[in-house]
């Protein structure tokens, strides 16, 4: 019984082509694991919640994934009045799923009821930098901001998706997550929240979108929670599309006939940190400096990279994204070198090592390779793995001394997004740099690019010199499908699926 | 509410005529069932044991360069991984020798916590009755009442996981299947002619139980005990599934099985090498188990 | 008849009461809900927001009380992660796992009865022997490792049925086999003992020496009393089922009740994972309780006892 098994497992290795039902009927299906509860995408926060928000609305301006420039998309055109004010002229002719009308009154509604914090969006980040919209003609809008943001355009490209003001009015954010109405290249046909939607081509989608028009008739998403589930559908041909495969089994799947596997960075980095300050009161011996550096040279980054991490992922040194703005790349840093490492440890007073909790919540093998590098120069570590909002939690607390976590800046290519976050005497700062606080500050308040620059590096210096974090090395996404399809994925990890069509 | 004994068939042996040790021998030696499964069970324990003479490498030293190598009789394997490696290059054999040692102190580990648990409460309640009893079936029926899994990997969650962790939560969840067959066994002879004798003459009741009672009804606890002890290790198996079982670096059977699952695709081995082994394991704990309960039964079922 | 139907019903709602107020005690430490809700990466400012809007800065006693004074009316509170009632999540994906643990039951039954008459019919045979392996193999796989296999073999190798789902019947053909496998050495093992003692007793015996035909001893006297045990274990097996079906239901993506209950303990929904085990407890209490009756009104000398 197990060798027959075993042979059976053997033999799909050589055998097994299904064909692929997509292209006859220009349908594509596709599966992923997020549980979308909404497709109101301003109460949800999933990745695949914005990769569906991009079917079904559309935004004010449209950021190209080639060029990074902000183009037109609902707005016709835009301008800055000044730093806190910005006018849009807005798209004639642009009718919603539902017939009604795209006008000011959507625009102005949306963005208006969005920025009452009364009305519970879940991201507040991404509107509470707007004071009011206001209508200054049918199709002409006015943005007021509660301060200068440099980054609005980023928002006004991204999560803001402008709704149609009288149905949403009627049905609320539950009867659109439940049956949405946009402007989009998809309209939504059937959506069973946690389990399957499907799309159905929008034929009035307005011409000269930058978006494209769209090509693909129906598209089939199925919530498949399971990795080798996921392989196994792709193989028997009843799904086309797959994403985030791991990179072993990407590098499996790429060479089976009919399937091709892409992969493409991301903005998400990895990173360990340490409680540099004592913030637990634990006295750990990474309260020590020369521990942390330690721990940076016992550490093979290159070697995981390659080997298990793949694609196009990079080691990365600077605590930032090397594509943000201000991620200084000139700073110290720590090659593999497990002898200075024993050396560090033995200056600090531990010449035999020690025993260390190490939590994590993601990416188990990577955080298996970490520790099997501290391993051999004398560092124990009991791994804890928790889920990401208990370990979050701990860590907000100020409970945790040692962490391998990972950090997306939303997509975002400013080094704010990442650096600020982390060491500005945040909940989440272990470091209490003061000089750090001050820089970080500098930076993001101030409108001068070379003085943004300037305190961006000097912050990021100072973090790579004192080793508050190992920063480990930039994600990556395996995408596997038919290979039949023509798909072409973005670094900002939000597959576009209007764009994509059949061969 | 009753709690029915029905998962574990149970055949007491009569007090009054104990099977001659001779006849318990014969009998051993002529169950295929129990000799295989002693025969595993000793092997295992015995590689367990002697994992530190016979693996050929340290089983937790990684080697990105040298990972996911074939085992010796697939293509490019060679002998100086006779198992291949796994995804971080550690010797697979010497991982698996490795793994049953865990893999085996959790399912005695958790043997041992569920059974003190569970042989108290249903001796007190078989032995007491009334309130004690009623009080313990409560305990006992909510117990079973919980979603087993779901609650193993809501603690797991908020915890985060570890072999104790692990341990803790196996022995405690395991344990009703003791205390259902100690409360009927107790029922079933606490008012047996030598038991009322005994309380005749002023012993005590813990000594009592402890000397009279508890020796009486060792056969079917021990015949829970293997059933729990297999039931635990395959647990420990479902739990690392879902990522919440022993923690790495340390090797365990059903870890190695659960980090092998996304490799089931393409190198089968890694799952199918700890799946066989747990296979056997698991197999030859439950074989004894019957084996036991078939020789200590006062009628051979053979 | 009454009072005792009576206590059987109070002592479940206690035992369903005891229950969730544990799993209300131990899930409530399971992490912040407010940083589950916001996402992966999101700022502070966010999450205080939150978890002031929700109502996760109170105490936990008042939060508890609260939820049981809804659950008492039939109201479970609302998702925090789907903003849905939870009831409703509920009556969406329990008919999912109702529907597997039915179909597993009844394929355990129906692989395991006849395995077990046949079985204690011709002990020490070939039979006999097979049926001991087979639930011997049920008893040590790991059941995530059969179901991978299974899809690997079912859908990949030979595409005879669909990967995952839950859409048609089709779908539900492997995780029946799969969950149903592991409850068949037990039911097994209680038909072939139940048949040999009753084999063994005098009024089969009698039955025999009177010159009936051993088909008919077996179907009307035999059989009968047979049953009995696995009826009521069968209830009990079919709670096990239900709370233990969350791999099963991952790995076919069957968007079950397990399923749900596992991906909202990631998601610190707690609403959603206590009312689950609420009535995940409720249906084995009731299921015991219905088996108890069964039992009690087939055989009277268990009223007394």
């Amino acid at each position: 019984m197990r060798s027959l098994a075993l042979s059976l497992v053997m033999a799909i290795g050589l055998t097994g082509t299904a064909g692929h039902a997509g292209p006859d009927d220009n349908s594509l299906n596709i599966a992923w694991s997020g549980e979308l509860a909404t497709l109101d995408r301003y109460y949800n926060v999933l990745r695949e919640g914005i990769i569906v928000g991009r079917l079904i609305w559309d935004a004010l301006l449209f950021k190209n994934p080639d060029t990074l420039e902000f183009e037109p998309l609902l707005a016709e055109s835009y301008s800055f009045v000044d730093s806190t004010t910005m006018d849009f002229e807005l798209r004639q002719g642009v009718t919603f799923h539902n017939g009604e009308a795209f006008d000011a009154d959507d625009v102005v509604y949306t963005l208006n009821r969005m920025a009452d914090p009364e009305n519970g969006v879940l991201t507040q980040r991404n509107v509470n930098w707007i004071d009011r919209a206001e209508k200054r003609g049918p199709y002409s809008v006015r943005l007021h901001m509660k301060r200068p943001t440099p980054i609005a355009l980023e928002f006004l490209a991204g999560p803001l998706l402008i709704y149609p003001n009288e149905y949403y009015e009627e049905v609320g954010p539950d009867g659109m997550g439940q049956a949405p109405v946009g402007t989009g290249p998809y309209k939504v046909t059937a959506f069973a929240p946690g389990e399957s939607i499907t799309f159905e081509r929008n034929e009035n989608y307005f011409a000269g979108s930058p978006k494209g028009k769209p090509s693909i008739d129906v598209i089939r998403q199925r919530t498949v929670p399971d990795n080798n589930t996921q392989i196994a559908e792709l193989l028997a041909g009843t799904v086309d599309w797959i994403w985030k495969v791991p990179a072993d089994q990407a590098a499996a799947l790429a060479g089976r006939p009919g399937i091709s596997v892409v992969n493409e960075q991301t903005m998400r980095i990895g990173y360990l940190s340490f409680d540099s300050s004592n913030r637990t009161g634990n006295s750990s011996p990474v309260n020590d400096v020369r521990v942390r550096q330690a721990i940076a040279h016992a550490i093979d980054r290159q070697a995981i990279v390659t080997a298990l991490v793949g694609g196009s992922s990079e080691v990365v040194h600077s605590a930032c994204h090397p594509a943000q703005f201000g991620c200084e790349q000139d700073v110290a840093t720590y090659d593999y070198d497990p002898d200075r490492a024993r050396e560090l440890l033995a200056e600090a007073g531990y010449p035999d090592g020690f025993t260390i909790d190490f939590h994590a919540y993601r990416n188990r093998p990577y955080a298996e390779a970490i520790m099997g590098y501290l391993d051999a120069v004398g560092i124990k570590t009991n791994l804890v793995y928790l889920k990401y909002a208990a370990l979050r939690d701990q860590v907000y607390a100020g409970e945790i001394d040692f962490n391998f976590m990972t950090w997306g800046s939303y997509s975002f290519h400013d080094v704010s997004a990442i650096a600020s976050h982390f060491f500005k005497a945040t909940k989440d700062d272990y470091a209490g740099d003061e000089g750090l606080i001050a820089d970080l500050t500098i930076g993001d308040n101030s409108v001068d690019r070379d003085e943004r620059l300037a305190a961006y590096s000097r912050a990021l210096k100072a973090i790579a010199d004192n080793a508050y974090w190992v920063p480990l090395f930039s994600y990556n996404v395996n995408y596997a499908f038919s290979d039949q399809l023509e798909f072409v994925p973005n670094p900002d990890e939000v597959p576009r699926f209007y764009s994509t069509r059949w061969k | 509410m009753t709690v029915q004994s029905t998962e574990f068939e149970l055949d007491l042996p009569e007090h009054e005529a104990p099977s001659p040790r001779a006849i318990v021998l014969r009998r051993a030696r002529h169950h295929s069932g129990f000799l295989f499964g002693s025969c595993g069970l000793g092997l295992i324990i015995l590689l367990a044991l002697a994992a530190p003479l016979l693996a050929p490498h340290n089983p937790i030293e990684q080697n990105l360069l040298a990972r996911l190598q074939p085992p010796v009789w697939a293509g490019t394997g060679d002998w100086n991984h006779v198992l291949g490696t796994d995804q971080l290059g550690r010797d697979y054999l010497s991982r698996l020798l490795y793994g049953a040692q865990l893999s085996l102190l959790i399912g005695i580990s958790a043997m041992i916590i569920s059974g003190l648990i569970g042989t108290l409460l249903g001796v007190l309640a078989g032995y007491f009755g009334g309130r004690v009893d009623l009080v313990i079936t409560f305990i006992i029926t909510s117990r079973l009442s919980m979603p087993i899994v779901l609650i193993a990997l809501a603690v797991a969650a908020i915890f985060g996981s570890s072999l104790q962790l692990v341990i803790v939560i196996l022995g405690f969840l395991l344990w009703d299947g003791f205390a259902i067959v100690a409360r009927s066994s107790t029922l079933q002879i606490r008012d047996a002619d030598f038991l009322l004798a005994a309380r005749s003459l002023g012993m005590p009741a813990w000594r009592l139980i402890l000397f009279e009672l508890l020796p009486n009804i060792k056969d079917a606890l021990i015949v829970v005990a293997t059933l729990e002890m297999a039931h635990a290790i395959l647990l420990e198996s479902a739990l690392s599934f879902l990522g919440l079982g022993v923690q790495p670096p340390r090797p365990s059977w059903g870890l190695m099985i659960a980090e092998g699952k996304d490799y089931l695709f393409f190198e089968p081995w890694l799952i199918m090498i700890p799946g066989a082994a747990l296979f056997l394991l698991v197999m030859s704990i439950n074989l004894l188990g019957d084996g036991l309960r078939d020789i200590s039964a006062p009628e051979g079922r053979s | 008849m009454h009072i005792f139907i009576l206590k059987r019903i109070g002592l479940a709602i206690l035992v369903a009461l005891f229950v969730s107020f544990l799993s209300f005690l131990m899930l409530r430490a399971a992490g912040d809900p407010a940083i589950a809700i916001a996402g992966e990466g999101a700022s502070e400012a966010d999450i205080e927001y939150i978890r002031i809007r929700f109502g996760f800065d109170r105490p936990l006693i008042v939060q508890y009380g609260e939820w049981l004074a809804g659950a008492l009316q039939g109201n479970f509170g609302t998702s925090t992660y789907f903003s849905t009632p939870v009831h409703e999540l509920i009556a969406e994906r329990l008919p999912v796992t109702l529907r597997l643990g039915a179909m597993s039951l009844l394929f355990a039954i129906l692989l395991a009865m006849p395995l077990g008459i046949l079985a204690a019919v011709h002990p020490n045979s070939i039979i006999d022997r097979l049926a001991l392996f087979l639930s011997v193999l049920g008893q040590a796989l790991p059941n995530f490792w059969f179901a991978l296999v299974l899809i690997v073999i079912l859908a990949v190798w030979w595409p005879l049925l669909p990967p995952s789902g839950n859409s048609t019947w089709q779908h539900f053909i492997m995780p029946t086999i799969v969950l149903g496998y592991y409850a068949t050495p037990a039911i097994m093992r209680l038909t072939r003992s139940g048949m040999l003692e009753v084999l063994g007793s005098d009024y089969i015996r009698t039955a025999r020496a009177k010159g009936l035909h051993p088909v008919q001893v077996l179907v009307k006297h035999a059989m009968r009393n047979a049953v009995l045990p696995v009826v009521s274990h069968s209830t009990v097996q079919f709670g096990y089922m239900l709370g233990g079906s969350v791999i099963i239901e991952s790995i076919y993506a069957l968007h079950g009740i397990g399923q749900l209950a596992w991906e909202s303990i990631s998601r610190a929904d707690l609403p959603t994972v206590q009312a689950i085990i609420l009535i995940l407890s409720l249906i084995y209490v009731g299921l015991n309780l219905a088996g108890d009756l069964i039992n009690a009104w087939l055989d009277p000398r268990i009223r007394v006892t």
